[in-house]
């Protein structure tokens, strides 16, 4: 303390030991008392957690999830159990974005391993930067085993990359059941709106929807019971770390999913798909149904699509085109085109003239044209068939005959035996969009035309012209009803199925006398067997006899005694144009004339065996014109249902039978 | 004392003996917890080889050996002697980063210097307390009471603390700013500028929460006040250790079994919410544990403080102490919600050098001190 004595005395003295000395005290105080502080807070927050256990939960919640096992989809089956649509095993390639540093330059060796173009890997990152960062987004489906092990060995130099398996639906005949059968797919975001929407399924559902393996049903029988296919989702409760790795799993808490139900279809798949071939490059629709159980045994509507494309998302390329193809692929037009009938509803108006009283022997004079109100309705024969009756203007598809026939019957009386026949009404074959087309009738007429019906309705109705509307189901659901004399059978897709039930004995339609049916009959055997008939080639083609035994076999190879089997039908042309009657003076053009779209639609009604009858079958082939010799609606009906013939349970298992009993008289011989 | 007790008093072996080595014990074992924790951190990455807890345990040996080296041949004419000089330096190289500094995760806190990058602010929290207590250990004790002779110490802190703010690293800023006022406070700071600097200190908050601190600063304030709920943003690392710390229990779910910790839920736990990976595993009774030892350690430092005869080295003792509370209890008051997150680790246990060597720099003065505590100290050594 050198030099004390300049600092101003009026400064009290101060000892700096004391003053610290007491105020590091003060200052250890207050640090206990912060400690205090910090240990009360401690003791706060596990006192409120001992109470309402929030902050446990809320590390439940952090640290277990739940993981959706989506169900495997249920089997579809044919009526014999063949495999229509499985749940099959696919590889796939994936990316984890959180372990992959650099997205694109990952894509884009697998793009050069796969050979696939850069197109592709542009939607592939978009595709893996859309999904999450931690779980694997599928880049690319379905690879070939080979593709599968190109990835596979090379993973370790690719960042982020996953080679895994997934279950994904599968249609082993892909085009063969596009209609009936239909597809699965993603959900899309307004399925994901609506189960939001609906206060029954709400964000659970929709955390559902978002995950990347599930499909639902989008089309088809695949949508219509998709409830029944789909099965009930497991889960797994796992462990997870903050970033949603998987780090291990509750076993306890774990629910396996519960598999769709298997469908079995009344469909017989050799039968549909040579049905599907007969089409060849034309757009048309087949129905054949047995006429007692009204079990659909074949669908078909071409052309068709490979309905595994849309499993995994469709590109748009390939979906612009098959939605924009003028012959409508997407489009099931077995049970929701809607055709004129054509000539095929003479069978109804002939039944409908029968009602009305026309006699047996009841003879039109046909010239080739009939003058109705000022104008002439022509026969499709311009010297016109002279003098016809039922039986021959069924045959001979006389047009005149049947402006007379329907003027007799009144178009109230038509509508409803065609009503009676299934057409106009939407029949449930468990399928969504079933058209219900349109039998039009006075009231009908005013009510939606504000017109007063006139006689020129009625004339055109007899040829099945005007605004009637009908699909290849009804077509054939008629045919049925036809040939089974008058039962009113109900067409059927699914065989078995949960809550499907057998068919029950079809009830006999009212109003509908034996003996006009069977006259109707007999005009469609004259159809395609009596010279005339308008099918007569369909009916030769046919070729199938049955032997003394019972036996259906190719005529060629049928002994002597053998009686042939026959088919009965109903051709019809439906008009998608107007003929105009200055073209009717230069002469009509020819189909083959004219462009595809204008051509007239060929229709087809048929049923046999005639003796015994069993099967009935619809085609429409559209703008077919009746052109393409090879092609024709009754080539095609004759095709298929001579194939139904032989293909038929009972057939078979006669022929069978007579295979063995040759054997009856030698010794016995060890059966495997 | 006699000449021969004295030259005894400074052989080597003697020197060694007399270290406070109940300062040494509780340092040990708090970087031990440090080594246990980052084992458990590691474990959780699903890779028990990284090398966290082995590098934390090696730095801490190789600080211990310097510390104690510094403590047996650095004595405080040293510490007196470089307090300006740091401090004046620590100034100059705060301005340099604020000049070119390195920007490293949006903050700009470190100098490049080739192979070693510096961060100042650590450089300071010790030159401060140096300066702090050799300017207080110079000052006749009747200037400590005149406000004039008071302001040049608020200037001391307040220019370091200014240059941190700006980087931004407002928990560095708190820490200088706390120790700091604690120095002048022991030191006997006027109880009237004390009231008055309360005063201003509240009214600076409230202007710098308006004007002076950054967009995520401010949203981090306005999670804890409530003002905002972003339980995924600001709000998650709080969120997160209080739902570690309110699940644990009186004893926690035990070693390596802390669902928020090993499942990474926790953010920073290797850092600044390690108190809250303790007291997952070990309860709030591992969380007393830890905050006892870190409070016998600054009893000890205030220990060292009172029979320090010199009033730099009471200062510089209290100084570490009071670095040392800050730290402590900015951290935990932090991951239990009491105080905004502002990125201040828990000195011994988080991973990290820097908080170790600022920590263990300043143990090395107090150990010194203690060393020799009946010096009666360099007042006027200057001059």
């Amino acid at each position: 303390m050198a030099r004390p004595k300049k600092i101003g005395s009026t400064l009290p003295k101060r000892d700096a030991n004391v003053i610290f000395t007491r105020r590091a005290a003060l200052m250890s105080f207050i640090g206990v008392g912060v400690m205090g502080t910090i240990l009360a807070r401690m003791a706060q927050l596990q006192a409120s957690d001992a109470i309402g256990h929030e902050y446990t939960n809320a590390a439940d919640n952090n640290r277990f999830d739940t993981r959706i096992v989506p169900p495997p989809r249920g089997v579809v089956y044919d009526r014999f159990g063949t495999v229509l649509a499985q749940t099959s095993k696919d590889y796939q390639v994936s990316i984890v974005q959180n372990d992959a540093p650099d997205v694109v330059e990952s894509v884009r060796r697998v793009a050069e391993i796969l050979g696939l173009d850069s197109e592709w890997a542009r939607r592939a990152v978009i595709r893996v930067r859309g999904g999450s960062r931690y779980e694997p987004q599928p880049i690319r489906e379905g690879l070939t085993w080979e593709e599968f092990n190109a990835i596979n060995v090379r993973l370790p130099e690719l960042r982020g990359v996953v080679a895994n398996s997934a279950d994904v639906r599968a249609y082993p005949f892909d085009v063969v059941y596009a209609h009936p059968i239909g597809y699965v797919q993603k959900p899309t975001q307004r399925d994901i709106d609506r189960a939001l929407a609906d206060p029954e399924q709400g964000e659970s559902r929709a955390a559902y929807l978002r995950n990347p393996h599930v499909r639902v049903g989008k089309a088809g029988l695949e949508a219509s019971m998709e409830e029944t296919l789909h099965g009930q989702a497991g889960w797994r409760k796992v462990i997870v770390n903050a970033r949603g790795v998987e780090m291990g799993e509750d076993e306890r808490e774990r629910r396996e999913p519960v598999a769709g139900s298997g469908v079995v279809l009344t469909i017989d798949h050799e039968l549909q798909r040579t049905a599907m071939q007969s089409f060849g490059d034309q757009a048309g629709a087949c129905v054949v149904m047995d006429i007692y159980t009204g079990d659909i045994l074949v669908m078909a509507s071409t052309p068709s699509f490979d309905p595994n494309l849309f499993v995994n998302g469709i590109d748009t390329a390939t979906f612009s085109q098959l939605n924009t193809d003028e012959k409508k692929p997407l489009f099931n037009k077995a049970i929701s085109g809607g055709y004129p009938p054509g000539s095929t509803f003479k069978t109804m108006v002939g039944i409908a003239a029968k009602q009305a009283g026309v006699a047996d022997d009841w003879h039109v004079g046909c010239p080739g044209f009939f003058s109705y109100g000022g104008r002439d309705f022509h026969c499709w024969k311009r010297g016109g068939h002279g003098s016809v009756d039922l039986h021959r203007a069924i045959r001979e598809s006389c047009d005149v005959y049947f402006y007379n026939a329907a003027l007799r019957a009144g178009p109230e009386r038509i509508a409803a035996v065609a009503r009676e026949f299934g057409l106009g009404v939407a029949h449930d074959v468990t399928l969504p969009n079933v058209l219900a087309g349109l039998v039009p009738d006075p009231t009908w007429w005013l009510a939606h035309r504000h017109e007063q019906w006139t006689g020129g309705l009625t004339v055109n109705y007899g040829i099945g012209q005007g605004s009637l509307i009908v699909t290849p189901l009804q077509l054939c659901v008629q045919a049925a009803r036809i040939a089974n004399n008058g039962k009113a059978v109900v067409p059927r897709l699914v065989r078995e199925a949960p809550g499907v039930t057998p068919p029950r004995q079809p009830p006999t339609m009212t109003g509908i006398a034996p003996e006009h049916l069977a006259q109707i009959r007999g005009g469609m055997y004259g159809v395609c067997n009596e010279g005339g008939g308008t099918a007569t080639r369909a009916g030769a083609m046919i070729g199938l006899s049955r032997r003394p035994d019972g036996v259906v076999v190719d005529t060629a190879q049928a002994p002597a005694g053998s009686t042939p089997l026959q088919i009965a039908g109903k051709t019809g042309t439906s008009q998608v144009r107007i003929i105009t009657a200055a073209e009717r003076a230069r002469g009509v053009i020819s189909n083959d004339q004219l462009p595809w779209a204008l051509r007239d639609n060929a229709l087809f009604i048929s049923w046999g065996p005639f003796d015994n009858p069993r099967y009935a079958c619809a085609v429409v082939i559209e703008h077919g014109g009746h052109t393409n010799v090879e092609f024709d609606a009754p080539i095609v009906t004759a095709r298929v249902l001579r194939e139904t013939f032989l293909r038929d349970p009972a057939n078979r298992a006669a022929a069978r039978l007579a295979a063995l009993e040759p054997q009856a008289g030698q010794p016995a011989r060890q059966s495997v | 004392m006699t000449i021969a007790a004295a030259t005894s008093s400074n052989s080597l072996f003697d020197r060694f003996a007399k270290l406070n080595w109940g300062i040494i014990t509780i340092l040990c074992i708090l970087a031990m917890i440090g080594v246990a924790m980052h084992f458990s951190e590691s474990a959780s990455a699903g890779d028990i080889w990284t090398n966290m807890p082995l590098t934390h345990g090696l730095r801490f040996l190789m600080l211990l050996s310097l510390m104690i080296l510094a403590a047996m041949f650095l004595d405080a004419r040293f510490w007196l002697a470089i307090a300006y000089p740091l401090y004046a330096g620590a100034l100059l190289l705060l301005l340099a980063v604020t000049a070119f500094g390195a920007t490293r995760l949006g903050a700009t806190r470190w100098l490049d210097l080739g192979p070693i990058s510096l961060q100042p602010s650590e450089l300071m929290k010790v030159g401060l307390v140096l300066a702090l207590a050799r300017y207080y250990h110079q000052l006749d004790p009747r200037r400590t009471g005149t406000v004039l002779w008071s302001i040049p110490p608020f200037l001391m802190i307040g220019a370091p603390a200014a240059l941190i703010m700006k980087q931004p690293d407002l928990g560095t800023a708190m820490l200088i700013v706390f120790s700091g006022i604690i120095i002048m406070f022991v030191a006997g700071l006027l109880w009237r500028i004390i009231i008055a600097g309360a005063a201003v200190g509240v009214g600076g908050a409230l202007f710098a929460y308006k004007y002076l601190l950054h967009g995520y600063q401010r949203t981090r304030v306005d999670v804890f006040i409530g003002a905002t709920d972003d339980p995924l943003g600001a709000g998650y690392h709080v969120l997160q250790s209080k739902i570690a710390i309110g699940s644990a229990g009186l004893f926690g779910r035990g070693y390596l079994q802390g669902t928020q910790s090993q499942l990474d839920f926790l953010p920073e736990k290797h850092t600044d919410f390690i108190f809250t990976m303790i007291v997952e595993q070990f309860g709030f009774v591992g969380g007393a544990v830890v905050l006892g030892l870190f409070a016998a350690l600054m009893a000890l430092s205030l220990q060292v403080a009172m029979r320090a005869r010199s009033l730099f080295g009471k200062l510089v003792s209290a100084g570490v102490a009071a670095t040392l509370a800050s730290y402590v209890f900015i951290n935990t008051a932090m991951v239990i919600g009491l105080v905004p997150v502002v990125g201040v680790p828990l000195p011994m246990i988080s991973f990290g050098g820097t908080a170790m060597t600022t920590l263990m720099v300043g143990f090395a003065i107090v150990l010194s001190v203690d060393l020799r505590r009946d010096q009666h100290g360099a007042r006027g050594l200057l001059w």
